[in-house]
């Protein structure tokens, strides 16, 4: 449906976006993620015709975005965009603007009256229909936005961070929102939310310093990025050699300690294990524990969430900084 | 087309809907309106020279001047570096609608705003009507100066609106040029060379002006301001696809 091939955008010396190249099939739901600065918004400002690439191409069914043609004007007529800061003009009202959105679209009056209604019921703004927007909170705003971009029926949709700002109840209804519109339309959805994309999307393209680091569906991303359980221990209190100990244990590829944690006796400590594909080293520790005599309060594995993998892979080639950048993804994400 | 309507329709009723606009409307009556009072007092003196009172109104003083040149400033200055500093630019550029139509529908709203300016004047034609016969012959001329001239400000102002996102940088870059426009027909009396007097006399809006109002209408002058306005606002969609490259 929509293409991108070999898209690089510079910015002076800067590279922001080098040569990405991905598409998006009809009906698809596609989610890029990555840190701020990665890349997302250049790429999509390539995506929806706003910024010229330095090089590469964009299409759209086929039909080219940047050909300075006539064309290339209409081509965004199937294309619905949703902008990072969501901007509207605060002095019209909610159905004026929508109107004006129509006719930009070049929408005709009866099917403008017929898409107007029914795009005021789906982004829950009936109540508000008559309202001047700059009155309006962030949460509308953004669902003025959200109806101004589905308003002429667009084939693909795109949205940059719609959920920014949002208060939780807004978060859900959005979402909710997204995931219909998403049954209609090809969606691509920026964020940098994570369980936003496990939630939404089937394909996920993982964006960092201007690259694809990795593209699958959350699961392929999960088995292929690591395969493997993690598992979190928990001791009663510190002990010598505690560390040293699990280490020698099989199958365990990487040990990190937590902070510690008022715990029954003092501060307890806490470690999350990365194991290699297969292996459960659970038992291990178990006769670990009672051979030491180490009171043991937790156990635990699980699979590792995207939220792993994603941190794994913009911070793979920059270790020292992967625990900033690990706390800050997690605020972020709460 | 429907594209530029559409902002047409968008500009022309933010104009109706900002306090700036009646900020500068009430000013224009007020300046226009004593002006015009003052020109009757002075005329109705028995000591005056004979004169007709709208032949000076249009083409004699400096009010007309100051008048359109502000007028040129303000009306413009937020057109396009508002939708820069908003953001608003980035849903306008993705809608299937090309730049010419962007700067055509905002450029048609704020001359549209414009006549609706100087509407009110015709209200003074309608009392120096009531009092004595006119001829109308200087008054269309004189309109279509005030049109002429007014339009080629209008364009210059939409250009400098398309560089900058801040409304104050655009409004200072529109006052300049207006003023280096206006002036540089003045520089006549200053140079000695036949052709560069030559050119500065042809560009001399004063003199266009003062001549519009004895009912001189020169299409040179028109074909001036018709390519000024072309120019500019060819200019300006050039600047608008421009900010797709920054």
């Amino acid at each position: 449906m929509i293409e991108a091939h070999d898209l690089t955008r510079k910015f002076g010396d800067f590279t922001a976006v080098a040569g990405v190249s991905f598409a998006l099939s009809a009906g698809e739901i596609v989610g890029i993620l990555g840190p701020n600065g990665a890349g997302k918004t250049t790429t999509i400002r390539m995506l929806t015709g706003f910024l010229p690439p330095s090089s590469g191409r964009v299409t759209l069914g086929g039909r080219d975005l940047f050909g300075g043609t006539p064309d290339a004007v209409a081509v965004r007529r199937d294309l619905g965009y949703l902008p990072e800061s969501v901007a509207l003009y605060p002095e019209m009202r909610v159905e004026e603007y929508l109107s004006y959105r129509a006719r930009l679209e070049g929408m005709d009056r009866t099917s403008t009256r017929r898409r107007l209604g029914e795009v005021l019921e789906r982004c829950l703004l009936s109540d508000v229909r008559r309202q001047v927007i700059g009155t309006l909170s962030k949460g509308y705003r953004q669902r003025v936005g959200l109806a101004g971009a589905i308003l002429h029926d667009p084939k693909v949709l795109i949205l940059d961070e719609p959920t920014v700002g949002l208060d939780p109840k807004q978060i859900v209804a959005i979402r909710e929102l997204i995931r219909e519109l998403g049954r209609k339309h090809t969606l691509l959805l920026s964020t940098h939310i994570l369980p936003e994309v496990e939630l939404l999307c089937g394909r996920v393209l993982i964006f960092d310093r201007g690259r694809i680091v990795a593209e699958g569906s959350p699961d392929q991303l999960r088995e292929r990025l690591q395969g493997q359980v993690a598992v979190t221990v928990e001791f009663e209190a510190a002990a010598p050699g505690i560390l040293e100990a699990i280490e020698q244990i099989e199958g365990v590829r990487g040990i990190r300690a937590e902070a510690d944690r008022p715990g029954p006796a003092g501060h307890s400590v806490r470690f999350v294990l990365e194991c290699a594909p297969g292996a459960d080293p659970r038992a291990a520790i178990f006769h670990l524990a009672v051979e030491r005599s180490w009171t043991l309060l937790e156990l635990a594995s699980e699979r590792a969430s995207l939220e792993d993998i994603f941190v794994r892979l913009v911070t793979s080639d920059r270790r020292d900084a992967e625990q900033p950048g690990e706390s800050q993804l997690a605020g972020e994400a709460a | 087309m429907r594209g530029a309507l559409a902002v047409f329709g968008r500009e022309l009723r933010a104009y109706f809907f900002s306090p700036l606009a009646y900020v500068i409307l009430t000013f224009f009556v007020l300046v226009q309106g004593w002006y015009f009072a003052m020109i009757v007092a002075f005329l109705a003196d028995p000591r005056a020279a004979a004169g007709r009172p709208l032949e000076l109104f249009f083409g004699q003083t400096i009010f007309t001047w100051l008048v359109l040149i502000f007028a040129g400033t303000f009306l413009t200055m937020r057109l396009i570096s508002e939708e820069l500093r908003s953001g608003t630019i980035e849903t306008l550029l993705t809608s299937p609608i090309s730049e010419v139509q962007v700067v055509a529908g905002k450029y048609l709203a704020a001359l549209t705003f414009y006549l609706f300016l100087w509407a009110p004047t015709l209200v003074y034609v309608a009392i120096v009507r009531w009092f004595t016969p006119v001829d109308w012959g200087p008054i269309a001329a004189s309109y279509l100066g005030i049109v002429g001239i007014g339009a080629l400000f209008l364009a210059v102002g939409l250009f400098a609106s398309a560089t900058s996102k801040n409304q104050m940088v655009a409004a200072v870059v529109t006052f300049f040029c207006l003023l280096v426009l206006f002036s540089c027909g003045l520089l006549e009396n200053l140079v000695n060379g036949e052709t560069a007097k030559k050119v500065l006399g042809q560009m001399n809006l004063w003199q266009h002006m003062d001549d519009f109002s004895k009912g001189i209408v020169d299409t040179r002058r028109l074909v001036y301001y018709a390519t000024g306005v072309g120019f500019f606002l060819f200019l300006t969609s050039r600047a608008l696809a421009a900010k797709k490259w920054r």
